[in-house]
């Protein structure tokens, strides 16, 4: 039965976004809440370009085949937003990623944007770096250190799941003096990066980073079925509460 | 659409539905052969990156004479030549290395955070002096002192029993309801975006 159950809320949302998503095509005004991140998020291209200097990203360790897909999925989103940009001004971004499954997506997105760019023979390998394997957190964190230490980068953007080791990429990105934005969903890390800069995505903002960046109907449909359930989630736990009391 | 991103599209919404099906009504033997195809793939992927790191590397010890390059291509190649040994003669020098020189290094790394988030802290109070700021300063040094008085004979019998409550308080009910609230985004956030990719909505595949 509960099978069932659940392939019918699914569906139920699946109908709900379509309909958002209609509404929003037919023409209805959507205010997105001011993220301040994003606003630091848009600004670094531009810095890179007239620093003449590249753009770090860093994707995290999640893998695409794991269950924590859907925030490489987001990081990705990050990724083909500032490929696109740096690769029209040339000045593509350095990718690294913690995860075997990551590189492949990072080079097609690297190599898309070059060849959106008409700049198909800009591509080198060196853009797209694998640094460690999901089991080494911490070689990864030493790993993405080096690389802000030795590639003398623009800014430093990090996108994706981490954990502690964060705190070695941010220490290393402080010491450059270089700007910051951090966007994940594991706690650990959120805590880090909240102490590290000012720029942080925390948790679901990453999730809703494409309704931000590119901002097309489904995208923004989206969203407001998000902000729909999380009302019905805090009315749920608002009556549960009431039910214990009484 | 084009032809190759409608295939791409396709394939990847049938995929979706075919384990997102298997796994709801517990179809044990097809989901795992899904599975298995994208552990397999996965390797593949992982064996990829070695050798993107490889050539990376090897790319910046012949163009840039670079020191760090070098040491980490021979440290591949030396740990690549230590498993093939292993498997020709049955030694095991790949967990000696991994247990005498990898295990060590991750555990200084690893202790070195607490140093770093210090800073952390530090570079935060320096750079915004708002109240919020304060109060996460605060929150740790109380949350640090707390834990290691509980662990000393340094507090009072008459004391322990409130800083144990004033602690317990902050992890259990204050941290905690954080928790849970970001928790509770992010599973709303991981939601739609997997039912944007199985409706084909969203593609990060398609390039």
């Amino acid at each position: 039965m509960t099978p069932l159950i659940i392939l019918l809320a699914l569906l139920v949302l699946v109908v709900l976004l379509f309909l958002l998503t209609r509404s929003v095509r037919a023409g209805r005004t959507v205010v997105l809440r001011p993220l301040t991140s994003y606003e630091g998020l848009a600004g670094q291209v531009g810095r890179a370009i007239e620093s003449g200097r590249q753009l770090h990203l860093t994707l995290g360790q999640a893998s695409l085949v794991g269950t924590a897909s859907p925030t490489s999925v987001s990081a990705a989103a990050v990724l083909d937003h500032l490929a696109k940009d740096g690769c029209a001004n040339g000045t593509p971004p350095l990718v690294t990623v913690g995860e075997g499954t990551l590189l492949p997506l990072a080079q097609a997105n690297i190599q898309h944007a070059l060849a959106e760019a008409g700049r198909t023979g800009d591509f080198d390998l060196s853009l797209t770096q694998f640094i460690a394997h999901d089991t080494d957190p911490f070689a990864y964190g030493a790993g993405v250190a080096a690389v802000l230490q030795q590639q003398r980068v623009a800014s430093n953007i990090m996108v994706g799941r981490f954990g502690p080791e964060l705190a070695l990429m941010v220490e290393a990105a402080s010491r450059q003096a270089i700007d910051q934005v951090v966007g994940t969903d594991d706690p650990t890390a959120l805590a880090v990066a909240t102490a590290a800069t000012d720029n942080v995505l925390i948790g679901e903002e990453l999730f809703a980073t494409s309704a931000y960046l590119e901002g097309s109907a489904s995208q923004i449909a989206s969203l407001q079925l998000q902000d729909i359930l999380r009302w019905i989630v805090v009315l749920f736990i608002l009556g549960a509460a009431v039910y214990q009391l009484v | 659409m084009k032809l190759k991103q409608s295939i791409a599209v396709f394939t990847a919404v049938f995929f979706g539905l075919l384990t997102l099906v298997a796994l709801l009504f517990n179809v044990g033997g097809l989901s795992s052969v899904i599975l298995g195809w994208v552990s397999f793939l996965a390797a593949i992927a992982l064996i990829l990156g070695v050798m993107n790191l490889l050539l990376v590397h090897l790319n910046r010890v012949f163009k840039e004479q670079n020191l760090y390059s070098g040491v980490l291509v021979l440290s591949i190649l030396g740990v690549f030549a230590a498993a093939v040994l292993d498997g020709l003669t049955g030694s095991d020098s790949v967990n000696l290395l991994f247990s005498w020189v990898q295990a060590p290094l991750e555990a200084a790394l690893a202790s070195l955070l607490a140093v770093f988030l210090l800073l952390a802290g530090v570079q935060l109070l320096k750079r915004q002096r708002t109240g919020w700021a304060v109060l996460f300063g605060l929150t740790a040094v109380l949350m640090l002192l707390g834990q290691a008085l509980l662990n000393s004979r340094l507090l009072p019998g008459g004391l322990r029993a409130p800083v144990n409550q004033v602690v317990e308080f902050v992890q259990n009910v204050v941290v905690t309801a954080g928790l849970r609230g970001l928790l509770i985004g992010v599973a709303l956030g991981t939601l739609l975006l997997s039912l944007r990719l199985l409706m084909g909505v969203e593609r990060p595949y398609n390039k």
